[in-house]
């Protein structure tokens, strides 16, 4: 059986089985024991390109079967110079073979249904009398085309045994790591960082080779008392920059106290991802994501807190209306759209929350005349507005009534007060 | 290619003619602006201050109302481009803020009660050069620590604001004020009620005086009057 390979075109090996197969991308990394080069066509259907692979096509099918045999049992394999003819091979029989050179022939009495036709164009070249793959193959290009529209051009090619869809090797998984173990142990904070400086030179230089950029690296620190401690350092954008990815990781081991002397580091770049850094011109004083990220680690690692970032949202009551989330720095966006943001000329007064404080409160036709505080001496209600009623929780236990008021003391201080129940509280004073 | 030097003497004359032009429209050409005041995008305030607020210095905001009014305004118009720190010791009012067009998602909000955290956090923020101002409350602090900071703010091109609480004691400015390149002393002013008393009875807005009371750039002893609108 003469293959298809006259040295410059594909030898697709197919594997076609059932798309429900839950250890797809398992099977895909198993395939690469047969051929380096593997096409992920969709769940269930996969090519690997033979070509200059030894052996002949009976051992190959016979190194893929025994490769695939963990995770599929019932995969139909095929042989041809194209997809198509492989896909189709595989369909006739397992180890079917499409020899090259003949595959218009091959294709010619199959059922039209083989060449993944949209099933409306299908029907009506049915209704036309082509029901087989030869019968399409012998239509004029031409017209053809022109009355099932630019998709029918790649469905003739098939048919005449010529599939343009390329083929496209899978990218695999890239794992960029180094390490640092048995070269002695450290309690000197200086020796851990050069060492992470040399791993990271490392990383850095895998990274650049890939063409990638890490978007968080996960620290390793084996200590010698057996035990270790994992660090998952975030990188604020991802980068392949040694200098940023050495100041958050020092960043994120501030403050850090080991148990014992460190005798192993390993570093392991995450979040790959692919091409090169966007750098912004004539920023300097813009928004920096990965300064932030710094910052943000140095403060945590020192704190013990983290820092936090300010959302509002529609509520009615005044604690309610905002909420605080873990601060992520926000990717840098084009200055044009900064610039277009317009900030109003005049103050806004501030409202400075205070703890909730009980106070005691004179009122003069229902509304407040003074104010006593433990803190301060009584203080008389100059200007007062409101109230405003507040209500939540009508539906359940926890229904709550309060009457607000801001009010003008005469000491000048003009503040947040409300009313709940028989008790009056003090909320905050606007700055 | 020819020289200049080995052009005929009446294209050699023209072409120093040109170069001069040249180096006198290069003289004459705007030189990029480095940024040396952030504005407060309040233009009583910045008229007075003469542009601004000095980058690269610590500025104190004090007095019983308005401080935090101002400070906010700085926020917003900082954020525009950059990034903005609060060291909050947990009066912040985050819907405020937005209001007077800060932007949120680019405020670190650092949460330090101590006075030892304050420092600590205003130091790291300062020495990261992350945000272009840092806001902090005013903690009890040594006059060192304050010069320290300062001469951090310095050397960053940071404009770190510090904010004092009302009435605050001489004893807490004292050791502030000798370190603070620009202090700000800010009162309320005439205040505005719109509708009778009650609950048709709002509060429009007032007006925030702000006075130079040290200023190592300009002379001192200027005032601002600004409108705070509630609505």
């Amino acid at each position: 059986m003469q293959l298809p390979n006259n040295g410059r075109s594909h030898v697709l090996l197919c594997v076609s089985a059932s798309a429900e197969i839950p250890s797809w991308e398992e099977l895909l990394d198993a395939l690469d024991a047969v051929s380096p080069l593997v096409d992920d066509a969709r769940p269930g259907l996969a090519f690997a390109d033979m070509r200059g692979s030894p052996g002949t096509p009976a051992e190959w099918m016979q190194r893929t079967r025994e490769a695939i045999a963990p995770f599929v049992l019932d995969a139909r394999l095929g042989i041809g110079s194209n997809k198509t003819c492989a896909r189709t091979a595989s369909h006739l029989g397992d180890g079917t073979i499409c020899p090259a050179g003949s595959e218009r022939s091959f294709l010619a009495p199959l059922s039209l249904a083989l060449l993944e036709i949209d099933p409306k164009a299908l029907e009506r070249l049915r209704l036309l009398g082509v029901e087989r793959i030869g019968d399409l193959a012998r239509l004029p290009h031409g017209p053809f085309v022109r009355r099932f529209g630019p998709q029918a051009a790649r469905w003739h090619a098939c048919a005449c045994g010529r599939d343009p869809a390329p083929f496209v090797p899978r990218g695999h998984c890239v794992a960029i790591e180094a390490s640092m173990f048995g070269e002695g142990r450290t309690d000197d904070e200086a020796q851990v960082i050069f060492a992470l400086r040399v791993l990271l030179s490392r990383i850095c230089a895998d990274l650049e080779r890939c063409g990638k950029r890490a978007g968080s690296l996960q620290l390793d620190v084996e200590l010698e008392d057996a035990g270790t401690q994992n660090f998952d350092v975030v990188l604020a954008s991802p980068t392949g920059r040694e200098r940023d990815m050495l100041d958050v990781v020092r960043a994120k081991l501030e403050g850090v106290r080991f148990e014992a002397p460190i005798v192993g580091l390993r570093v392991r770049a995450a979040r790959l991802e692919e091409g090169g850094e966007k750098v912004a011109l004539f920023a300097g004083g813009d928004f920096d994501p990965q300064a932030i990220a710094v910052a943000i680690s140095r403060l945590e690692a020192m704190l013990g807190e983290p820092v936090r970032q300010a959302r509002t949202r529609s509520a009615h009551v005044l604690e309610e209306r905002f909420v605080y989330d873990r601060y992520v720095p926000p990717k840098r966006e084009p200055i044009h759209e900064e610039r277009s943001q317009t900030v109003c000329d005049t103050l806004i007064p501030q409202l400075r929350l205070m703890s909730v404080t009980e106070i005691g409160v004179r009122v003069r036709n229902g509304e407040p005349a003074a104010v006593t505080s433990d803190a301060k001496p009584p203080r008389a209600v100059v200007e007062c507005s409101g109230p405003w009623r507040v209500e939540i929780g009508w539906f359940s236990d926890a229904y709550v009534v309060r009457d607000e008021y801001d009010v003008l003391l005469d000491d000048g201080e003009l503040c947040r007060i409300y009313r709940q129940g028989a008790q009056w509280y003090l909320r905050g004073s606007y700055d | 290619m020819a020289t200049p030097t080995q052009l005929p003497p009446s294209r050699h004359t023209a072409f120093a003619a040109l170069k001069a032009g040249l180096d006198n429209a290069a003289l004459a050409a705007p030189r990029p602006r480095i940024e040396s005041k952030i504005p407060s995008s309040v233009p009583a305030l910045d008229r007075v201050l003469g542009g601004g607020f000095p980058t690269g210095s610590l500025v104190t905001l004090e007095g019983p109302a308005g401080r935090w009014s101002i400070a906010a305004s700085l926020v917003a118009s900082v954020t525009r481009r950059s990034a903005a720190a609060i060291v909050d010791d947990g009066a912040l009012y985050p819907p405020d803020l937005a209001r007077s067009g800060a932007r949120l998602e680019r405020v670190l909000v650092v949460l330090a009660q101590s006075s030892l955290a304050i420092a600590r956090a205003a130091d790291v923020l300062v020495r990261s050069k992350a945000c272009r101002l840092v806001l902090v409350p005013v903690p009890e602090l040594r006059a060192a620590v304050w010069v320290r900071l300062a001469g951090l703010a310095h050397r960053t091109g940071i404009l770190l604001v510090a904010v004092a609480p009302p009435h605050a004691p001489s004893a807490l400015i004292a050791p502030l004020a000798a370190a603070a390149a620009l202090r700000l002393y800010c009162t309320r002013g005439r205040l505005e009620i719109v509708g009778k008393r009650g609950v048709w009875c709002t509060i429009g807005g007032y007006d925030v005086c702000a006075e130079i009371r040290k200023n190592r750039n300009a002379a001192t002893e200027q005032r601002a009057v600004a409108r705070a609108a509630v609505c």
